[in-house]
């Protein structure tokens, strides 16, 4: 267990998730084409070598075709609705048209397209490329299973229904052909009529069972939580309040002044730790433990330094 | 379960921060194409984390075992109806299950509801992307408000039954097209960029965006795209909301469960 | 150890009370038989003592129940955890966790037992119940015993001395049931768990026990050491209308049903092969067969749709009157047979049973009132108000048979209709069936009842991996 190794299921997912991120950080942050070609393969590298067979790790295809979708439609939208500039070389001349919609001016359609136009749509498909492949990179290695279970306490409800769910579809899908089948021996099992006829007998099975599984869950102490004093939980309230209030303003000055981003920024750090604190001090309101400790190694401390390091270099490189 | 009015007052802040993320483009005119370009950006990060923050908020007590395996079937359900439903253009089956849900057991059931159908549901199809959160966020406020919409509820009376289902299909169909809208606002600064003559323009006027936004939804067929999801969704809901209604008041009254409201 | 006085319990609505002013005392390492007939409130008194109900089931319940001296009337469960243990209906499908280990460690977690003392409560429970070895394995991978084992570990994980089991072996096949039962009378008596068993397949548990309670249907319940007098009552298999269904001669050498060589395949997978049986008017055929002995498929392979649409059949079949059901179109195919598939309910999609009656007439294009009389027939008076999802189970294969028989078919054939059903309601069925049988119906029952089909049928047949023997 404490050999080194940066397989997918030897890195905590949370440490997936911090480096896919991160990584949609830096993406964002680049305007650089060739740099984020860089940034794509280094990403595409990494899930190649350390990915391993699970359901959830097959998606890669899915991650690069629609990322190359995106550079595709960005490209295309700048061809067809072109906005002729007249102050770098061109590139593509097309014949001009122009189209009315009844409302607004005319939008012109194609025409002569310059190459700066050319390359700034080709970057900016590729930075929204990068940012798809990024978190493509967290969702492909990550355990979502093993996820759900180190949610900070505060989720832990949701992350339990989520559990669920993932659960119940796969019986859900063949209860649902099950009762077709036999609403057809009733002769309604045609048309969208028969959805209810379908859906409701499959519902009151499954909410019978999950209810049962509830059951067998309180009974097992599901539910108990610790104390928190009426103190602790208006402070709580209000630190949650306080981050989301920060938050609010900082997503508006981020939006409307010039030369107030750094504010900006730094207010929705402040509300980001905030959230943070919240989320820590509900969790502290559960008795709950665990007996398996999900124990950071030395894989998971060169995944985190290496997302944070990127954010930080990016950052920097950004400022200046 | 009625939230205490701190918990509203954040949860309402939450909301409108969260909207301002959706909305900017036509509801401010931001001053240059770098700063759009980080708001965007950080916009990505922070919409997990606010939508982190208001399901923590709704969870926090109030969820019992009981809600949770309602949350767990109603959420694997719709996933599932999605799933069939997929693939075929303009069909959206993910609403008239969060619109009747949230009706019938709250508010703060329907957001969480909403937030987690869109999540299983990504997670069986493999659809996780940066546009997650903001489908989350935008399918959890369908259901916040289908949970407060008034309540016409009395004796079986048809009548009422059938007011009823006139609401919530009305409301089927504002929310089809609001969340229609939403998802197209945040994705028209993502998938057209700037510097096409449809794209979001940084700067220019509100009035001038508000046309390219309009062009775009019609030239790139979002806008049928929002109709066939208001259709099927207020289709659905008149087809199934009897039956279904019933069956979840049923299993409400006879377990026990009580409301979580907002 | 569990004292009960004077227990009343209702659910909302209900016109009389489910258990009627109960008082009840159990010792410590006391092993209980909790029975009665389906309907009556045995699994109703398990759950007050616990808390599931009224939290879980709603209704009222007023009286006073203390455990280990400690008065727990009106707790909820998650705040008796450590105190009793209760193992629902049908653990297998509704395990909380993918292991058995962190099946077994879920409600020591829940009640924040510290990591040292989960461990060894863990390994208390794991050497108590025998799971040494399969600690790392798979729910999913282990036999229904196995898992029945691991259910009651995880009740018991945190030290509980009261367990509580609803039907604990009513899933299993008859050597895993034995053995459940030996390992429940081990955990009483060396360990001094008390234990209560709800269960209304008895006969194999009843030697075991130290005490019988008995709830009857009015609510009222008994507890005795002698169970002679009751036993005799449920037990006997003695049909009451045997005489109802004295065969019909045939009235034509016409059979009913001929199939001669129908081969079912999946893919390349052969379900049924070369299946050729013959059932005349007014004959019960029963098909026996193990679970995927390929019994589900034949009948659907007969009705015509088919067990999903994979499945490819060859061969004839032929249905008098209508010829080969799977050229028939949908609608003209149910009034050619009549199916009642393992799961009655999943036709039930109305909220109340007199909806379903009047859709019923509606769609089959009869007068109306006409599957209520059917209906009536079958299940005797009642109320039409009811949802049909608060039916008996019995009640609810009535429904269904009638839906289906106002149809007009005159080929019934039904998959395990004994399911879910006690001593009296397979009575009443058997009743049923002979009665259909005298109108000169033919039946085709696919079940592995070998009781019941030797109480109603005429002509018994074996399928064992797909071939009739």
């Amino acid at each position: 267990m404490t050999q080194f190794s940066l397989k997918a299921s030897r890195v905590q997912p949370a440490s997936w998730w911090l480096l896919g991120i991160a990584s949609a950080i830096v993406a964002g942050l680049n305007i650089n084409p060739v740099m984020l070609l860089v940034q794509i393969a280094i990403l595409v590298t990494i899930i190649l070598l350390a990915r391993e067979y699970a359901p959830w790790s097959q998606s890669l295809k899915f991650y690069l075709a629609l990322a190359s979708f995106v550079v595709a439609v960005r490209v295309i939208f700048r061809i067809v609705f072109n906005l002729p500039d007249d102050s770098s070389p061109i590139a593509l001349s097309l014949p001009q048209l122009s189209l009315n919609l009844g409302f607004g001016g005319n939008i012109t359609l194609l025409g002569n397209l310059s190459s700066s136009s050319l390359v700034s749509a080709t970057s900016d498909g590729l930075r929204l490329a990068a940012i798809i492949i990024s978190i493509g990179l967290a969702n492909t290695l990550a355990n979502p299973r093993k996820l759900l279970k180190s949610t900070p306490a505060a989720l832990y409800e949701i992350a339990t229904a989520i559990s669920v769910a993932i659960n119940l579809a796969p019986q859900l899908i063949e209860s649902l052909q099950r009762v077709r089948r036999a609403s057809s021996l009733r002769g309604r099992s045609k048309g969208l009529g028969a959805l209810a006829g379908t859906i409701v007998p499959v519902l009151e099975d499954t909410i019978d069972s999950s209810l049962s599984l509830a059951a067998s869950m309180d009974s097992r102490g599901f539910g108990r939580r610790g104390f928190l004093t009426k103190k602790q939980i208006i402070s709580l309230r209000l630190i949650s309040l306080c981050s989301v209030v920060l938050t609010s303003v900082g997503v508006f000055l981020l939006l409307v002044a010039t030369g107030s981003q750094l504010i900006a920024l730094l207010l929705l750090a402040a509300g980001f730790l905030g959230i943070l604190l919240t989320v820590r001090t509900t969790s502290k309101n559960s008795i709950r433990t665990r007996h398996k400790k999900e124990t950071w190694l030395l894989q998971d401390y060169v995944v985190a330094t290496a997302a944070i390091a990127a954010v930080t270099a990016s950052l920097l490189g950004w400022q200046t | 379960m009625t939230k205490s009015w701190l918990s509203r007052i954040t949860i309402t802040f939450a909301g409108l921060a969260s909207l301002l993320m959706f909305t900017w483009p036509l509801l401010i005119q931001t001053p240059t194409p770098n700063e759009a370009n980080l708001a965007q950006t950080v916009f990505i990060g922070l919409m997990p984390l606010i939508l982190l923050m208001v399901l923590a908020e709704f969870a926090t007590g109030g969820i019992g075992a009981k809600q949770l395996a309602l949350l767990g079937v109603l959420t694997a359900l719709n996933a599932v109806v999605r799933l069939l439903g997929a693939g075929t253009a303009g069909i959206e089956t993910a609403f008239f299950i969060i619109v009747i849900g949230a009706y019938v057991f709250g508010s703060g059931f329907g957001f969480i509801l909403g937030s987690t159908s869109l999540l299983v549901s990504a997670l069986l199809t493999g659809g996780i992307g940066p546009w997650l959160p903001f489908q989350m966020m935008a399918a959890g406020l369908v259901g916040l408000g289908a949970g407060a919409l008034p309540k016409i509820r009395a004796s079986g009376r048809t009548q009422i039954r059938r007011r009823e289902i006139i609401l919530l299909s009305g409301y089927g169909v504002v929310s089809a097209f609001a969340y229609g809208a939403l998802m197209t606002l945040w994705n028209w600064p993502f998938l057209a960029g700037t510097g096409s003559s449809i794209s979001y323009l940084p700067g220019a006027p509100i009035f001038e965006n508000l046309n390219r936004f309009i062009a775009y939804e019609v030239l790139t067929g979002g806008l049928l795209w929002d109709l066939g999801r208001a259709i099927t969704t207020t289709a659905l809901v008149t087809l199934t909301a009897p039956a279904l209604l019933a069956t979840l008041r049923r299993a409400a009254s006879r377990a026990g469960i009580e409301k979580l409201e907002a | 150890m569990i004292s009960i006085k004077d227990l009343t319990f209702s659910y909302d609505g209900a016109e009389s009370p489910q258990l009627t002013r109960v008082n009840l005392e159990f010792a410590a390492g006391e092993f209980v038989l909790v029975c009665g007939p389906t309907g009556s409130g045995k699994s109703t008194l398990l759950k007050a003592i616990n808390g599931l109900a009224p939290h879980f089931t709603g209704g009222n319940l007023r009286g006073r129940i203390t455990i280990d001296n400690q008065d727990v009337t009106g707790r909820l469960p998650h705040e008796l955890a450590e105190l009793v243990g209760y193992v629902n209906q049908q653990p297998e499908g509704w395990f909380v966790a993918d292991t058995v280990e962190d099946e077994l460690v879920y409600g020591l977690e829940q009640l924040g037992f510290a990591r040292d003392r989960m461990s060894a409560e863990l390994a208390r429970v794991s050497k108590m119940l025998g799971l040494q070895d399969l600690l790392d394995r798979p729910l999913s991978f282990l036999s229904g015993g196995q898992q029945q084992r691991v259910a009651i570990g995880a009740a018991l994980a945190a030290g509980q001395r009261v367990l509580l089991l609803d039907e604990p072996t009513s899933a299993l096949d008859l050597d895993s049931a034995a053995e459940t039962v030996d390992l429940l009378k081990a955990l009483a008596k060396e360990h001094g768990v008390t234990i209560l068993v709800a269960e209304h397949r008895f006969h194999n548990i009843i030697d075991k026990v130290d005490s019988v309670v008995v709830v009857n249907n009015d609510g009222t319940v008994a507890k005795g050491y002698t169970h002679w007098s009751f036993e005799d009552d449920l037990r006997q298999p003695a049909i009451a209308g045997a005489d109802v269904g004295e065969p019909l001669s045939p009235p034509s050498v016409e059979w009913a049903l001929t199939t001669s060589e129908l081969t079912v395949k999946y893919a390349d997978q052969v379900a049924v092969s070369s299946a050729t049986l013959n059932i005349k008017p007014g004959q019960i055929v029963a098909l026996h067969g193990a679970n995927g002995s390929g019994k589900t498929t034949l009948l659907w392979a007969i009705q015509g749709t088919g067990n999903g649409s994979k499945a490819v059949s060859t061969g004839t079949v032929s249905v008098a009157g209508f010829g080969d059901p799977r050229d028939l179109k949908p609608r003209e195919r149910l009034r050619a047979i009549t199916m009642v598939p393992q799961r009655a309910a999943d036709l039930l999609f109305l909220n109340s049973l007199s909806e379903e009656l009047a859709e019923s007439d509606r769609f089959a294009g009869v007068t109306p009132n006409s599957t209520a009389t059917i209906f009536a027939q079958l299940a005797g008076k009642v109320n039409p108000a009811l949802h049909p999802r608060d039916l008996s189970s019995g009640q609810q294969l009535a429904l269904v048979l009638a839906l289906q028989l106002v149809k007009g078919a005159n080929l019934l054939l039904l998959d395990e209709p004994t399911r879910g059903l006690d001593y009296v309601a397979k009575r009443h069925l058997a009743e049923q069936l002979k009665s259909l049988k005298s109108q000169g119906k033919a039946i085709l029952i696919a079940t592995h009842d070998s009781e019941f089909s030797a109480q109603v049928a005429d002509t018994e047949l074996h399928l064992i991996d797909g071939v009739i023997q």
